[in-house]
């Protein structure tokens, strides 16, 4: 069946509109702040071949590993499906992301019909495991990581089985908050499962069909015109995780990017091996990073759908740390390694594009989860990504103090905060002299450092780019390193790892200090006006200004000394 | 004023475009309606043209009132038509500065590499920090170090710093910090103007916090220019009449108050139009609406319940929307309620356009007033809403505004039949096609309206107006199962109707974040008197009488855990009873939202809520005695319904030769000066003794 061009359209923003919806009643009803707040979540529709139709604009490390929790998450469950049903998973070997990510399913039926599925994704705050939060830095087995959920049948009938909610009430540490957010996750499929249906009474099954392929034919028409306007060629790049969570060896991430006519090829062969440490990145995570970066060199207005990714062939392999076989730890692979994946693409794709293609941004989402009891006795549980500086541009410099890439939750209120948890915060500002010099400056990073106010707390860090900073981009230089340091509370100072896991007593602070942006172009070409404007607001120092850009200011007057500068720069450029 | 002398409550509105006028007779109820053109950088200069205009030959002391909406402050925010923004400073927490900066750390359009911040309002090198803490129980934590302050002040001086905004961590809790920097700068910087957090939205979470009191600090020297030039430009004229100004909540201030918290009235032209629906609404019976305005370059739409438009109590100015929803972190937060509205780039301007996947798009872009749609002949070559409008059949082939503008067929046809040749479509279908993508467009921020605040859309009546509203609202309706659509006499012009039947708003809020459980309804009691005796000081000075005088209480409250919460009703006096009866209100309304309710849950409190109302006499519209109840028809002409799939002979009737009790059965259109209505097939149209229009599906 054919449906007409106007009626195929007019079902597809149905279809995107009904997965924002979806969005909008999780985050309503969800309890914890990382849904409601930070929104760390994703909703989705699936047709009956339990293929991507349409994604709300979430988070982008969700892009890849939706699909395949769909996929590959309800292949025991053919034909043992009925309407009220909804399966739940987390296991990130079939999921795609890590524990706390959990995916809840849905299938639509019209009478007894499939229309599709809608589903979601939400990270909840603790799943269990060795740590609170459950993104302990020093795992080595899955099995720390938390409560594994393989595809169960959690709602039957419309009801939640009391028994499976039992079970994950007993292995994580603030079940009341876990269930609020379980119905809100069902409260989102069955927004989902209504819009669907009265599409279908609207247009008629067999309409809605052959729209859900005409919408995916049509991504990929727009992702194929896309590709074929980039250089045909092949493009490597790798980069490096500075370590692993287990030992201090680093381990690489290689890429291969073909660009063949309107399709286009990732290799990631020459990729390390799986590794002991929890930075593993399991398939799912691997293809949100292709994704996300072929989305966002091309056209974000192409809809997100299976059509996008039509043209697109993979080569992962199979126990490499990109594509590991069980029980690896994997915690760190959805939120640091999959920043690394990006980099590594971004820098392969720059040398096709260099005109779409910004430097390195801070390269980690610098995770810090903590908890304990209360002075009450009361158990608490915080986790928190913490933005840095994105990399200079061509025509424009980095932001300061923004999440970059494959991560865009928010932050929680100090003021939200401080009213809940033993926590008092100390700072919140950007870094200066940390974004990588520039012709188009890298954005500077952010330090927020907080003081605990309970008898004591277990502290996880989960980050990257302290040893190795963001690469610049056409002769930008790099950004600054993050750091991590514990300040005890006899004042004794400790510089910690990027990924562990500590303990704290009451009067100890953490200041978490994340990287800047890598630059874009030759900094000694950056107009001195720009360089003086940093100066004055205090994001650049007097001598970073001289050492980076050669630019002398009159102290004074605040103003560029002109000829100083022109003779500095020509003496720097020689 | 001698005896006898006719009155009038007269509006102006000022828009992107037009600059609109509504005077209203208090003797006769007559309307007069004019329009002149905007103009952008003095927009005083349009409003005081149009209000010669109206005075030509009447006595500037028969104008009784004016009500203003602007959009000077969404201009200034956005940079646009040389607004300069003040210098403008913040004196914050030391450590904290960057607050305002980082916002929310998240970017606003995730997969755009090139995104940036919205400028900033406040340069980073005027931000300046302070020792001083407050913790989130307002107890002091580290006092204020006056030193600081002093510094502070002495280099704002130096800086030539014109306006400042205070804003300390936690100080919803305790604003004794912000309340003593205040006392210094009004001693030290007596020509500065001063907005402290605590006081513009006195809300909980810093960063909204702050950036309320950073906006209203950026925009009060404009502000106050502007409504200074306009007050004296009407007492130059002879009108001695009192200036309101409408607020982006739907409730008029007068223009003193507006020009010491200007954050109030961002929203000013858009909320005078939900308030226009929901007066309208009232007038005919349906307390219930959702109100549609399609004008030139967007569609906007309200919800109204119980006569009272849904507000949210945050909201981002100068941000960008997509589909109908606000990108969050692409503007400036402002804590304040706001006339809750969903948008979306469609108007009679939006241009279709198809891209190379084959498919067939409308807008975002706009061809605006210039160059214009296609068939206006003045430039412009793309295919607009419009357009495909007037190729279908529903506009006047010749010309609109009563001849005053005339329309070419034939370059509608051109642009059109260009677009239909990329998608192999004829010209017919490709018009189609556009006024059907655009209704689905126009449809989701329906649904955002209602669907999604857990409304059902069926029990609404839709009220559409703007030039555009009343040509698409047949098909909206039936794509939301709405039987109903009420049509003003003067769509084009409603938004200045509404500034006609506003009441004054004041609102005032408090933070206190406790559980419900544990919260003494004394205090509670205490803090809504302190805010109703301010509310009842402001309307004293505007002149308001008591008897005039009304006080809404209301409580923000979520379930413990939540964060955001949701506004409820309370009574007064406030005490256990009211506080039970709130908590109850509030598990009725999660259920209605949100699907669920969790009884057993503790609830928490996170605001107090005032709202001063001062209550204005609402307009008497002028009615119409005729009685004989036939229409003349004015014309025919073959109209393309896209639902039919086909060309019908449509009667056309001109809307002045309407008269109460007619009822003409679609298809028909009626033309009028500012607008056209299209009654479609299935849908009868009824006029009452005021001339608003209803229409009704299968004539129920």
């Amino acid at each position: 069946m054919t449906v007409d061009a106007t009626t195929v359209e007019v079902i597809k923003g149905a279809l995107i509109y009904a997965a924002e919806e979806m969005g909008v009643a999780l985050r309503k009803s969800a309890y914890s702040p990382n849904i409601k707040e930070r929104m760390d979540h994703s909703c989705a529709l699936f047709d009956h071949e339990r293929r991507l139709v349409a994604q709300a604009e979430h988070i982008p490390v969700h892009l890849g590993s939706m699909a395949l929790a769909v996929r590959e998450g309800l292949r025991n469950y053919q034909g043992d499906l009925d309407a009220g049903d909804m399966i739940l998973l987390n296991d990130p070997y079939i999921s795609g992301t890590h524990l706390p990510d959990l995916t809840l399913i849905a299938p639509v039926y019209q009478e007894d019909e499939l229309v599709g599925y809608a589903s979601n994704k939400a990270h909840h705050v603790d799943v269990g495991g060795k740590a609170p939060g459950s993104i302990a830095g020093d795992s080595t087995e899955l099995y720390q990581e938390g409560l594994i959920i393989p595809p169960v049948k959690f709602v039957h009938m419309g009801r939640i089985d009391e028994g499976i909610a039992s079970l994950i009430r007993s292995n994580v540490r603030t079940p009341d908050v876990q269930m609020g957010d379980l119905r809100a996750q069902i409260a989102a499929n069955n927004t989902g499962i209504r819009r669907l249906l009265e599409l279908v009474e609207e247009y008629g099954l067999e309409t809605v069909n052959a729209s859900m392929g005409a919408v995916k034919d049509y991504s990929e028409r727009r992702m194929r015109a896309e590709i074929g306007r980039m250089p045909s060629g092949v493009y490597e790049a790798r980069d490096l995780m500075e370590d692993t969570g287990y030992g201090d060896e680093p381990a690489e991430i290689a890429v291969k990017v073909t660009i063949d006519g309107d399709s286009i090829g990732f290799d990631y062969s020459g990729t390390a091996p799986q590794v002991r440490g929890p930075v593993n990145a399991p398939l799912g995570v691997t293809l949100a990073g292709i994704y996300y970066t072929l989305i966002s060199i091309t056209d974000p207005t192409v809809p997100v759908n299976d059509g996008c990714f039509r043209p697109v062939t993979l080569h992962i392999p199979e126990g490499c740390m990109m594509n590991p076989r069980r029980p690896a730890p994997v915690a760190g692979g959805n939120v640091e390694t999959s920043q690394r994946n990006v980099d590594v693409l971004m820098r392969a794709l720059s040398q096709a594009v260099p005109e779409r293609v910004p430097a390195a941004g801070p390269g980690t989402m610098s995770n810090i989860s903590i908890g304990g009891l209360k002075r009450d006795g009361t158990p608490w549980t915080f986790y928190e990504t913490v933005g840095g500086g994105s990399g200079g541009r061509p025509g424009s410099d980095g932001v300061d103090g923004v999440h970059v890439n494959m991560t865009n939750t928010m932050n929680t209120p100090i003021e939200a905060l401080e009213t809940y948890l033993p926590m008092r915060f100390d700072s919140y500002i950007l870094r200066p002299d940390t974004g990588g010099p520039g012709e188009w400056r890298g954005g500077c990073g952010i330090e927020r450092s907080w003081t605990l106010e309970a008898p004591n707390a277990t502290l996880s860090i989960l980050a990257e780019r302290t040893k190795i900073p963001p690469w610049g981009l056409k002769g930008g230089g790099y950004g600054a390193l993050g750091e991590y340091i514990l300040r005890r509370r006899d004042g004794s100072v400790e510089r910690l790892p990027s990924k562990c896991t500590v303990s704290l007593e009451e009067g100890d602070s953490l200041i978490i200090r994340t990287p800047g942006g890598g630059g874009y172009g030759d900094p000694l070409k950056r107009n001195p006006e720009l360089v003086l404007k940093d100066v004055l607001n205090g994001l650049v120092t007097l001598e970073a200004a001289i050492r980076d850009y050669g630019v002398t200011i009159d102290r004074v007057k605040m103003v560029v000394l002109i000829e100083e500068t022109d003779r500095l720069r020509a003496s720097s450029g020689a | 004023m001698t005896e006898g002398q006719e009155s009038f409550r007269v509006s102006v509105d000022v828009g992107g475009t037009f600059t609109d006028l509504v005077a209203l007779s208090k003797e006769s109820g007559d309307i007069l309606n004019i329009k002149v053109p905007t103009v952008p950088r003095n927009p005083e200069e349009g409003v005081m043209t149009a209000l010669s205009r109206f005075l030509d030959g009447r006595e500037p002391s028969s104008i009784r009132m004016v009500g203003h909406a602007t959009t000077i402050a969404t201009n200034a925010l956005f940079g646009q038509v040389d607004l300069v923004l003040p210098k403008t400073a913040l004196i914050t927490t030391k450590g904290f500065k960057d607050v305002v900066e980082i916002g929310r750390q998240r970017r606003a359009e995730v997969y755009n590499l090139f995104f940036s911040r919205p400028r900033m309002l406040v340069e980073r090198r005027h931000r300046y920090e302070v020792e001083e803490r407050m913790g989130p129980d307002g107890s002091v934590l580290v006092p204020l170090s006056i030193t600081d302050v002093e510094e502070a002040l002495k280099d704002m001086e130096a800086e030539g710093i014109e306006s400042l905004a205070i804003g300390f961590l936690n100080s919803y809790a305790n604003q004794s910090h912000e309340e003593e920097v205040l006392r210094m700068a009004e001693e030290h910087l007596p020509n500065v103007r001063l907005s402290a957090s605590s006081r513009i939205s006195g809300g909980y979470r810093e960063y909204e916090r702050f950036s309320t009191a950073v906006v209203n600090a950026a925009l009060v020297p404009i502000i106050h220019t502007y409504i200074s030039q306009l007050a004296n430009d009407l007492v130059a004229s002879g009108v001695g009449a009192p200036l309101y100004v409408m607020q982006s909540n739907g409730g008029m201030a007068t223009a003193k108050v507006v020009s010491d918290r200007p954050v109030t009235i961002v929203e000013s032209g858009p909320a005078s139009g939900v308030i226009a629906a929901a007066w309208l609404g009232e007038l005919v019976g349906r307390p219930e609406v959702i109100s549609f305005d399609m004008g030139g370059t967007t569609a906007k739409a309200g919800t109204i319940r119980g006569r009272v438009p849904e507000v949210v109590s945050e909201y981002e100015v100068a941000g960008k929307v997509h589909m109908g929803r606000l990108l969050k972190g692409s503007g400036y937060p402002v804590s304040f309620p706001f006339i809750d509205l969903a948008e979306c780039s469609a108007g009679g301007g939006t241009i279709a356009w198809a891209d190379e996947g084959g498919a067939l798009n409308v807008g975002p872009v706009s061809a605006g007033a210039n160059p214009g749609p296609a068939c206006y002949g003045t430039g412009g070559k793309e295919p607009t809403i419009t357009d495909a409008n007037l190729i279908l059949g529903r506009l006047n082939p010749q010309s609109l505004l009563d001849g005053g503008m005339p329309v070419y067929r034939r370059n509608a046809r051109a642009a059109l039949e260009h677009l239909g040749g990329k998608l192999e479509m004829g010209v017919d279908e490709v018009a189609a096609s556009v006024v059907r993508i655009a209704n689905s467009i126009m449809s989701k921020i329906l649904r955002i309206v209602s669907v999604e605040r857990g409304f059902d859309p069926r029990r609404f009546a839709l009220v559409a107006f703007g030039g555009a509203g009343p040509m698409h609202a047949c098909p909206l309706a039936e794509e939301l199962g709405i039987g109903e659509i009420v049509i003003p006499p003067n769509p084009g012009m409603f938004s200045a109707m509404g500034l006609l039947t506003a009441d004054i708003f004041h609102d005032y809020a408090r933070a206190m974040v406790r559980r419900a459980g544990e919260v003494d309804p004394a205090a509670i009691e205490g803090l809504f008197m302190e805010m109703e005796g301010e509310g009842r000081e402001t309307l004293i000075a505007e002149g308001v009488e008591t008897v005039a005088m009304r006080f809404q209480r209301q409580l923000d409250l979520r379930y413990l855990g939540q964060s955001y919460e949701l506004a409820v009703d309370v009574a007064s006096p406030f005490d256990s009873e009211a506080l039970a009866m709130g908590v109850e209100a509030f598990h009725r309304r999660h259920k209605d939202v949100y699907g669920y309710a969790t009884a057993d849950e503790p609830v928490e409190l996170v605001n107090i809520r005032l709202r001063a109302i001062g209550m204005i006499p609402k307009p008497q519209l002028k009615e119409n005695k005729t009685s004989s109840g036939s229409v003349a028809q004015k014309d025919q002409r073959l109209v393309y319904f896209e639902g039919e799939e086909r060309w019908v002979e449509t009667p056309i009737f001109d809307r002045r030769n309407l008269v109460p009790g007619a009822k003409i059965g679609g298809p028909s259109i009626i033309e009028q000066y500012d607008s056209t209505t299209v009654v479609y097939p299935g849908w009868i149209l009824s006029i009452d003794k005021h001339g608003i229009i209803t229409l009704r599906r299968g004539g129920e």
